[in-house]
């Protein structure tokens, strides 16, 4: 199945939204901050997604700069600034909910953990050196467990009406760009079989690359730990994984394509708690714990753009 | 510069209009526009004993693109003592890049020195052009007023002539003042006020450092960030000025010096060469000198080749991007509302002005306005499918018409005027063909065209230009019918030679 991009381009033009869209003070916050069992795990969790909508974003920038085509290159420049709005949404929820330290009108970010401060090192140093397979194959197995997993857990948990307004809007940003990722997948299956083989042999040798890897695992394997510790069905992930090899691997383009194939290998062990993958990845996760915190590099000016305001 | 094969008769003759009575209403040759190419045709035609000239122009001022760019900080990006005529130098330039008041003052200077005024019928829009082939003679439709008769016409109303609001999505319901940079409004009081800047091209990045001066707060909406270049500004020293008045060519070796400097930078932006990636290195250096922070700087890093579009020549326009009070917005415009602009990561500025620096709309395919030929042939249907033209002056099909900036004549590296300038030579001499009366009418054969114009497409498809970026040079399918794929110099021998085998004489 082929997607029509530049169709895809006017819808997305044609679907845009804002904040002020939304009712922030229309009732039903109580719902979230009465729930005293749930507050304080749920303030880890939206922190941790808004994080994750973040460097999402980030990721779709350097895609912009990879894209084959101007009309692709346009739809990464919008789904760019699209992922940046769902972390800001994120962020006023979170305002919403009482969730934000520091003043009440001037609330701070909360702290990025050491592996999502990591992954944007990594990102803001190497991402816009990467070929677009590497990121183009990542980001539809993130969005699939966001949007398959991660949100329609938020929803069952979180009774807040403002909450579901908001999401029933981030979905459907989500559903184009899961069926644009969905068709770049495709698109990079084309193209003799070793030939394909040897430039991804090659690009998995890169040491940029590697250090990204090492960067992202051990966040895969934090969020992973801390949502089932939250209540999250160990099935829900098993299903979102299923998706993505099931949909990235439905055409002859999409099985070729030597990315999806490790991808979908590597997600269906990050989901599988009984893996021995995960020997080596939680000792990386608790050596993270021990990186040095100066070794880090300032934090970007791009991540001081999130905002929970509706005008600026 | 322009150096004649003599091969066809140079205009000599003058008219004789008072013979023939009918002829009597007819004007030799009109010319549409009164901005730097109608005032510098109509000097050149009366210089070649062409006398019977007129000039319709819609304002009611001189002066064209000056006349109506009159922004804060507009100026030209083309040294003065290139920017300007030849024939008309000017030792009083106050600066090497001068602002628009003072070219305006120069274009008015060269209107009343030649005793251009007389010619000039100010508020005449031309809505109409169409040829008679059995007279020989244009009729020229003005809206509210007769037509005019006239043997042949120069079309010189402008490249970039057309400035209009852009169609954004919700732009009626901004309830904010909203000024187009080419219709700047004077009375208008940007102090302590909040501005968003809609496009960062040529105008805006003189616009910016301007407005951050005044305004409480500037935002600054990109869409694709272009090269910037340092520009050599100076203000010119008294001695300078005495030494270009007392020995003019010392003037004219300054000028023909900087000529050959922007003939050089051809190298690097017409095609792709060392010296593309030589200027693309400078451009690299300069913004990491200019932008401190990384991510500011990625923002405003190009991704296209060099030249591919208009190259930025500023040295304020970066330090005015990292005042406390600007900001550079690259997230797509999702749309206008009452009280600003949202973008599309959610949040709406909120701000009491608009300043759209959206550029010009160009006539890539089409003419300004309807133009009918030999058989009532319609250039507007012609040129659906892009532009084309003999040496960019001519059309076959339309005698006796001719266009300054017409397909393919547009430098992307050396002043306009010196294109423009052999443009108007190559008119007065064929204008001269038909002075007079004798020929009915001078008409380009479309095999003649047709081979020059496969000439030109082929040397396009080897430019930066046609390397896969979008700009306004290029239509929407992506065909050229704006840029001269060479170097000024070849564009003046080209139009220095006049191939009488290429006309079909009436
Ligand atoms: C902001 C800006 C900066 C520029 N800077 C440079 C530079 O530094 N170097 C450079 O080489 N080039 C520059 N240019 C390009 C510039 O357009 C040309 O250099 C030159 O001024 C064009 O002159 P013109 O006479 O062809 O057109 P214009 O100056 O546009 O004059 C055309 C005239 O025709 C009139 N007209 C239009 N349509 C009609 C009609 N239907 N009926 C009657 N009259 C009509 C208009 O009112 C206008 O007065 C710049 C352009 C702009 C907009
Ligand atoms: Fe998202
Ligand atoms: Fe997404």
């Amino acid at each position: 199945m082929q997607l029509d991009i530049d169709k895809m381009l006017v819808k997305i033009k044609n679907s845009q939204w804002a904040l002020a869209d939304i009712d922030w003070d229309a009732p039903g916050r109580e719902r979230v901050t009465e729930n005293v069992e749930q507050y304080a795990k749920l303030k880890v969790f939206m922190a941790d997604l808004m994080w994750i909508e973040h460097v999402g974003a980030r990721a779709f920038a350097a895609m912009a700069k990879k894209a084959p085509n101007d009309t692709l290159a346009e739809i990464y420049r919008y789904f760019h600034a699209e992922e940046q709005r769902h972390a800001n949404v994120e962020m006023a929820l979170m305002k919403r909910w009482g969730m934000l330290e520091g003043d009440h009108d001037n609330p701070i970010l909360p702290e990025p953990n050491i592996n999502l401060r990591l992954v944007i090192d990594w990102l803001d140093t190497y991402s816009d050196e990467m070929p677009l397979e590497v990121l183009g194959s990542v980001i539809p197995s993130l969005e699939i467990a966001l949007d398959g997993a991660l949100c329609k857990f938020l929803l069952d948990t979180v009774q807040d009406p403002v909450c579901h307004a908001a999401f029933e809007k981030i979905n459907d940003d989500e559903s184009r760009h899961l069926g644009v990722g969905f068709h770049v997948l495709e698109m990079m299956g084309y193209g003799k079989t070793y030939q394909l083989a040897v430039r991804t042999a090659g690009t998995l040798l890169n040491p940029k690359l590697l250090i990204g890897i090492a960067a992202y695992l051990p966040l895969l394997n934090r969020m992973r730990d801390n949502l089932v510790k939250l209540g999250l069905k160990e099935e829900r992930l098993y299903e979102a994984m299923n998706k993505y090899k099931k949909i990235g691997g439905r055409t002859e383009q999409g099985r070729r394509n030597p990315w999806f194939q490790i991808i979908s290998r590597q997600s269906a062990m990050v989901v599988d708690r009984k893996s021995l993958y995960h020997v080596p990845v939680d000792a990386l996760v608790r050596l993270t714990d021990y990186y040095p915190r100066r070794w880090l590099k300032a934090t970007p000016t791009w991540v001081k753009g999130l905002t929970w305001k509706t005008a600026a | 510069m322009t150096q004649y094969q003599d091969e066809a008769p140079v205009a000599g003759r003058r008219s004789r209009r008072a013979a023939d009575p009918v002829a009597a209403k007819v004007v030799e040759v009109l010319i549409v526009g009164a901005g730097f190419a109608g005032l510098g045709a109509a000097i050149r035609l009366r210089a070649a004993g062409i006398t019977d000239v007129a000039i319709v122009e819609r304002g009611s001022e001189v002066g064209g693109t000056w006349r109506d760019n009159q922004y804060p900080g507009a100026a030209c990006d083309i040294p003065s003592n290139l920017y300007s005529f030849s024939f008309a130098q000017n030792p009083e330039w106050t600066r090497g890049y001068s602002g628009s008041r003072e070219i305006l003052e120069y274009i008015r200077g060269l209107a009343r020195d030649n005793d251009l005024l007389p010619l000039i019928r100010f508020q005449h829009n031309v809505e109409a052009l169409s040829f008679d082939g059995g007279k020989g003679l244009w009729t020229v439709t003005l809206s509210g007023r007769d037509p005019i008769i006239a043997r042949s016409v120069v079309m010189a109303q402008g490249p970039l002539s057309n400035a209009g609001l852009p169609n954004m999505r919700g732009i009626e319901s901004f309830k904010g003042k909203m000024i187009h940079s080419a219709r700047w409004d004077h009375s208008y009081d940007f102090t302590g006020k909040r501005v968003a800047v809609i496009g960062t091209g040529a105008s805006a990045v003189q616009i910016i450092p301007e407005l951050v001066k005044i305004a409480d707060k500037v935002k600054v909406f990109q869409r694709t960030p272009g090269w910037v270049l340092p520009r050599l500004d100076f203000q010119s020293p008294e001695w300078t000025k005495a030494l270009f008045k007392k020995l003019p060519f010392s003037q004219t070796a300054v000028r023909e010096a900087m000529y050959w400097v922007h003939e050089s930078m051809a190298l690097g932006m017409i095609w792709n060469t060392p010296m593309t990636r030589a200027l693309e290195l400078l451009g690299n250096r300069f913004r990491e000198a200019q932008v401190k922070d990384a991510w500011l700087r990625r923002q405003l890093t190009p991704d296209f080749k060099i030249g591919c579009k208009r190259v930025l020549m500023t040295n304020d326009y970066y330090p005015a991007l990292q005042q406390p009070n600007c900001e550079l917005i690259s997230w797509p415009i999702a749309n206008l509302s009452e009280q600003g602009i949202r973008s599309v990561e959610g949040i709406e500025h909120q701000v009491d002005c608009i300043v759209f620096a959206t550029g010009f709309e160009v006539s890539k395919n089409g003419t300004p306005f309807p133009v009918h030929g030999l058989g009532g042939r319609d250039l507007n249907a012609e040129w659906s499918r892009g532009a084309q033209a003999y040496k960019s002056v001519q059309v076959s099909g339309y005698p006796n018409l001719y266009f300054t900036f017409g397909p393919n004549s547009g430098p992307g590296h050396n002043s306009a005027l010196v294109y423009m300038e052999s443009q108007i030579d190559y008119i007065v001499r064929s204008v001269g063909q038909v002075a007079g009366g004798q020929l009915k009418y001078v008409d380009v054969r479309a095999d003649a065209q047709k081979k020059y114009n496969e000439g030109i497409q082929k040397r396009l498809a080897k430019t930066n230009w046609n390397s896969g970026c979008k700009s306004w040079y290029l239509s929407d399918d992506g065909f050229n019918s704006t840029m001269y794929p060479g170097f000024a110099t070849q564009f003046a021998r080209q139009m220095a030679s006049f191939e009488l085998r290429d006309y079909r004489l009436v």
